[in-house]
C-alpha cells in the first residue's frame, strides 16, 4: 500500500487536482475541506504527510498546523502549505508553526509531487 | 509592501458635500445588493468549476483505465492467436505432405511390382518352350518305340504320357503368360492412376499451403492494423489526458477568484458598519490573501500569477 496523504483545502477543484496527481503517483489520499475537518480525518489514522491550504473557513491552515504539532502522534508529520499567499510574512508564520514547505497556487502537479516525494523520504 | 505604505497610497477622504452625501446614500444602499450579486456569481462559478473539475477527473480516470492493460493485451492476444494459428496450420500442411509422401512411395512400389511381371512373362514363355521341346522329345520317343515293335510297346505308352504332360505344361505356360499379362496391364493402369493422383495431391497440397499462407498473411496484417490502431488510440488518449491535466491546473484560478470575491463581499458588507475610511482601509488591507489584491489596492496592474517553485524550510 502507498503512503497516505491528507489534503486539506476548501477548494474542491484544488483537492481534485492534487488528488489526481497524488493517486497517479501511487499515494493514498484523504481529503478535508477545512482545518477542523482535517483534524477529524486524522483521528488516529496513520498519515505520512499533510498538504494544507492557509485561508480556509472554520479553522485556517496555520491554526490547523499548530493543532497538528500539538498532537503527539502527528507532531513529526511533515506539512506542506499550498496557498495563494506568497508574502514572506505569511511564509515566516507557516515556518514558525512547523511547516516543512510552502507552495504558491496555482501549482504544477510535478512541483507538488517532487516536494511530497522529498519530504516522504526524509 | 507593508500595510503603512499601502495605506499611504489609498485615496484621501475629502469634505462631505450634499452631492457626496446623496452619492454616499446611494452607494450604501447599493453595496449590500452588489455584495449579494457578487457572492451569487462567486458561488455559481465555484459550483460550475467544481462540477467541471469532477467531470475532468472522471474523464482522466476513465482514460487511465483505458490506457492500462486492455488495449495492449487485446493486440497481444491477436499476435499470440496469429502465432498459434500459424503453428496449427503448419501441422495441417505437414500432415498433408506426409499423406502425399505415402502415396508417392506406393506408386514407386507399384512400379517395382510392374517390373517383376516382365520376368514372370519370360518365365511363362520358358515353360512353354520347355513343354514344346518335351513334346518333340516324346514324339521322337514314340517313333523309336514303334521301330522297336513289340519290345517298344511299353515305352510307347510312356512316350504318350510324356506328350500329354508336355501339352498340359504348354497350356499352363500359356495361361500363366495370359495372367501375367493381365496383372501387368492392371499394374500399369494402377501406376498411371497413382501418378495422376500423386500429381493432383501435390497440386492440392501446394494450393492449400498457398491459401493458408495467404490467410495467415491477412490475419497478421489485421493484427498489425489492430496494434497500430491500439497504439494510435493509446497515444491520443495519453495526449488528451495530458491536456485535461493541464486544463485542471488552469482551473485552479477558481480558488484565487473565489478568495478575491469573498474578500470583496466581506469588505462591502463591512462598509455599512465602518467607523471611518482609515479604519475600513486598514481592515481591507489585512484581509487580502493574494498579491494581485494588494497590487489592485495600490492601483497597480495585477500581473498574471504563474506556477512557482516550492520553498522548503
Amino acid at each position: 500500500m502507498g503512503k497516505r496523504i491528507l489534503v486539506v483545502d476548501d477548494s474542491a477543484s484544488v483537492r481534485t487536482v492534487a488528488g489526481i496527481a497524488l493517486r497517479e503517483a501511487g499515494y493514498e489520499v484523504l481529503e478535508a475541506a477545512n482545518g477542523q475537518e482535517g483534524l477529524s480525518r486524522l483521528n488516529g489514522e496513520r498519515i505520512h504527510l499533510v498538504i494544507s491550504d492557509v485561508n480556509m473557513p472554520v479553522l485556517d491552515g496555520i491554526g490547523f498546523l499548530k493543532e497538528i504539532k500539538k498532537h503527539p502522534s502527528y507532531k513529526f508529520t511533515p506539512v506542506i502549505m499550498l496557498t495563494t499567499e506568497a508574502g514572506e510574512d505569511k511564509k515566516a508564520e507557516g515556518r514558525a508553526a512547523g511547516a516543512k514547505a510552502w507552495i504558491v497556487k496555482p501549482f504544477q502537479p510535478k512541483v507538488l509531487l517532487d516536494a511530497v516525494s522529498k519530504l516522504c523520504m526524509a | 509592501m507593508d500595510h503603512a505604505a499601502l495605506l499611504r497610497s489609498s485615496p484621501p477622504a475629502g469634505d462631505v458635500t450634499d452631492e457626496q452625501s446623496a452619492l454616499n446614500s446611494a452607494a450604501l444602499q447599493s453595496v449590500p445588493i452588489w455584495a449579494r450579486q457578487i457572492d451569487t456569481a462567486r458561488r455559481q462559478t465555484e459550483d460550475a468549476i467544481v462540477a467541471l473539475t469532477s467531470r475532468f477527473a472522471g474523464t482522466v480516470n476513465r482514460l487511465e483505465k483505458m490506457l492500462g492493460q486492455d488495449s495492449r493485451s487485446s493486440s497481444q492476444q491477436a499476435k499470440e492467436a496469429s502465432r498459434e494459428n500459424e503453428s496449427d496450420l503448419t501441422l495441417v500442411v505437414d500432415a498433408l505432405k506426409a499423406i502425399q509422401k505415402s502415396r508417392d512411395e506406393l506408386a514407386t512400389d507399384i512400379r517395382t511390382l510392374a517390373g517383376y511381371t516382365d520376368e514372370l512373362r519370360k518365365m511363362a514363355s520358358d515353360v512353354e518352350s520347355i513343354a514344346f521341346q518335351t513334346n518333340m522329345l516324346a514324339l521322337n520317343a514314340a517313333i523309336e518305340a514303334a521301330h522297336a515293335g513289340t519290345a517298344g510297346q511299353g515305352f510307347a505308352v510312356v512316350a504318350h504320357e510324356v506328350r500329354n504332360l508336355s501339352t498340359a505344361a504348354r497350356d499352363t505356360g500359356k495361361r500363366i503368360a495370359q495372367k501375367v499379362g493381365a496383372v501387368s496391364e492392371a499394374l500399369v493402369k494402377i501406376g498411371s492412376s497413382s501418378e495422376r493422383l500423386s500429381e493432383r495431391d501435390q497440386k492440392a497440397v501446394k494450393a492449400s499451403e498457398d491459401r493458408i499462407q495467404s490467410v495467415l498473411g491477412r490475419f497478421a496484417a489485421n493484427a498489425a492494423r489492430l496494434e497500430h490502431v491500439a497504439e494510435e488510440s493509446r497515444t491520443q488518449s495519453a495526449q488528451i489526458k495530458g491536456e485535461i491535466g493541464e486544463a485542471l491546473v488552469q482551473l485552479q484560478f477558481q480558488d484565487r477568484v473565489g478568495q478575491i470575491l469573498t474578500q470583496v463581499v466581506s469588505t462591502m458588507n463591512d462598509v455599512r458598519t465602518a467607523k471611518g475610511a482609515q479604519e475600513h482601509m486598514q481592515k481591507m488591507l489585512g484581509s487580502y490573501t493574494t498579491e494581485e489584491q494588494r497590487r489592485n489596492h495600490q492601483g497597480l496592474a495585477a500581473e498574471d500569477v504563474a506556477p512557482q517553485e516550492v520553498t522548503f524550510f
